[in-house]
């Protein structure tokens, strides 16, 4: 393995075990994503509105902002005891650690993903109809949403609002992904065809592959002086 | 011997030279300057050290003592003036010369959820590191922690931090060690014991530069020793002719002095 990919899992495993152990974000994901798919089942009658109608709405707006608790602290483990100074005085490439951050954060988020499609599933009773195109729908739109959060996470810890400023600079940011996201899992719950959703996963997958890039190109400017 | 009259060498001058000599310096910098918001932390400081030079950098809070470190580790670009390492530029930091750096603060830079050996195989996987289970082991002996290596570092007591954190900073056995305050917070004992450990790195292959508040222990590490205020080194000379029974007069008369001209 070259040195670069070394250094880049090196920083995923750090966070990974760093959340295995303690579960500050799945934890607070987890229940987050829970808990809300109980109460938008209390709150909507399927009398009036049919929940698969519906469903691909609720279940990114969940995602984005169970991903917000989770992004806002990616970096709260780096401020204890000046780690982060620590890690940017080695050689690291700086797009290696920005990488290293969005694949521990990425995989985190899937996790999340994985839960809200059981939790929708079987509270709204819904039929995937292709439950692997779905997946993938929700993966590369999580992955877009991942990488340009963990930028902004960044750039929101080294301020005096901190997390608070974090959802000010990503909502705008996250409009295509909702819009894609949400209308291709939309016509996906209503069975349509693949082709119907092509457009929308090319797209998902360019913003994708747009955050990774402008991300890691401008991640030096953000954590050093 | 007394530390000597307050000959003024670099006082109101653009800079000062921590220790000129005959080999070549492995540490080059001059004309540093820093400034926050137009106001200069680090107002023209040299610092020129051969292989095996050990610095002691005294000076009172916001003497600029953090900053001339951070721009000398690359952590912080100056705003005029260049760092050279082995004759290489590394003003505002360069992956080779951060691998040949290593630095401890009061803040060890370590993960409280990892243990000590995973923290230190951590930071060796960034610095690519070979054989580096053998040097993990070496450097927790060294610093005394072998027994507690599979311990979360949060576990720690602050004296053990701070030992892993020097554990750390000489992992990829660096050619420069910076040291930013290194016993704050510590007992005496735990001071002690540190002490020890940084007795170890007079061993003539590192350079190694301090900076501290605690005079005694200082004097006692350097061969080299500076006064720092602001932003200058209003003092320096060799610790071999500073008498350490003195020199905190010395040190006091020196730092008010230059404060008072405020």
């Amino acid at each position: 393995m070259s040195l670069y990919l070394t250094q880049l899992w090196a920083v995923a495993w750090k966070d990974l075990v760093v959340e295995f152990r303690s579960r500050e974000r799945v934890g607070a994901m987890a229940a987050f994503t829970a808990l809300v798919g109980i109460l938008f089942n209390f709150a909507i009658d399927p009398t009036v509105v049919r929940p698969e109608q519906i469903a691909s709405g609720l279940i990114w707006l969940t995602l984005i902002f169970a991903g917000m608790l989770g992004l806002g602290r990616t970096f709260e483990i780096e401020a204890q005891d000046g780690a982060l100074q620590g890690v940017l005085m080695t050689p690291i490439p700086r797009d290696a650690l920005f990488l290293g951050k969005v694949l521990s954060n990425y995989l985190i988020m899937m996790a999340v993903v994985l839960l809200a499609m059981g939790v929708f599933g079987v509270l709204f009773a819904l039929d995937w109809g292709n439950p692997a195109v779905v997946l993938a729908t929700l993966s590369l739109g999580a992955l877009g949403f991942t990488a340009v959060g963990t930028l902004f996470s960044a750039v929101s810890s080294g301020t005096a609002m901190g997390g608070t400023l974090l959802p000010i600079l990503l909502f705008p940011l996250l409009v295509p992904v909702v819009i894609y996201g949400t209308s291709a899992t939309n016509r996906l719950l209503a069975d349509r065809p693949l082709s119907e959703v092509d457009g929308q996963l090319r797209m998902l997958g360019a913003f994708a592959l747009v955050s990774l890039f402008v991300g890691a190109g401008l991640f030096r400017y953000v954590v050093e002086e | 011997m007394t530390p000597g009259p307050p000959t003024k060498p670099g006082e109101g001058e653009a800079g000062s030279r921590a220790m000129p000599g005959d080999t070549p310096p492995l540490l080059d910098a001059r004309g540093l300057v820093r400034e926050f918001a137009g106001l200069p932390a680090v107002d023209g400081i040299d610092v020129v050290l051969p292989p095996g030079g050990f610095l002691v950098v005294f000076g009172p809070n916001g003497a600029g003592k953090t900053s001339l470190l951070r721009m000398l580790s690359g952590g912080l670009r100056p705003t005029r003036g260049e760092v050279r390492l082995g004759g290489e530029v590394i003003t505002g930091g360069s992956p080779r010369g951060r691998a040949r750096i290593g630095v401890l603060s009061h803040q060890t830079f370590l993960y409280g959820h990892l243990t000590a050996r995973e923290n230190l195989r951590f930071y060796g996987q960034l610095y690519g590191l070979k054989d580096l289970e053998r040097r993990i082991e070496e450097r927790l002996v060294e610093v005394g922690l072998l027994d507690r290596a599979n311990d979360a570092a949060g576990t720690f007591s602050r004296g053990m931090r701070q030992r892993l954190g020097l554990a750390r900073t000489l992992l990829h056995d660096p050619d420069l060690v910076l040291l930013d305050e290194p016993y704050t917070g510590l007992d005496p004992h735990a001071a002690g014991v540190l002490r020890a450990v940084l007795e170890t790195l007079r061993d003539g292959r590192r350079t190694v530069i301090l900076v501290t508040h605690n005079l005694t222990q200082g004097l006692e590490l350097a061969d080299t020793v500076a006064i720092q205020v602001r932003g200058r080194f209003a003092w320096e000379g060799r610790s071999a002719e500073v008498e350490a029974s003195e020199f905190e007069v010395f040190y006091q008369e020196t730092v008010d002095r230059i404060e008072s001209r405020r």
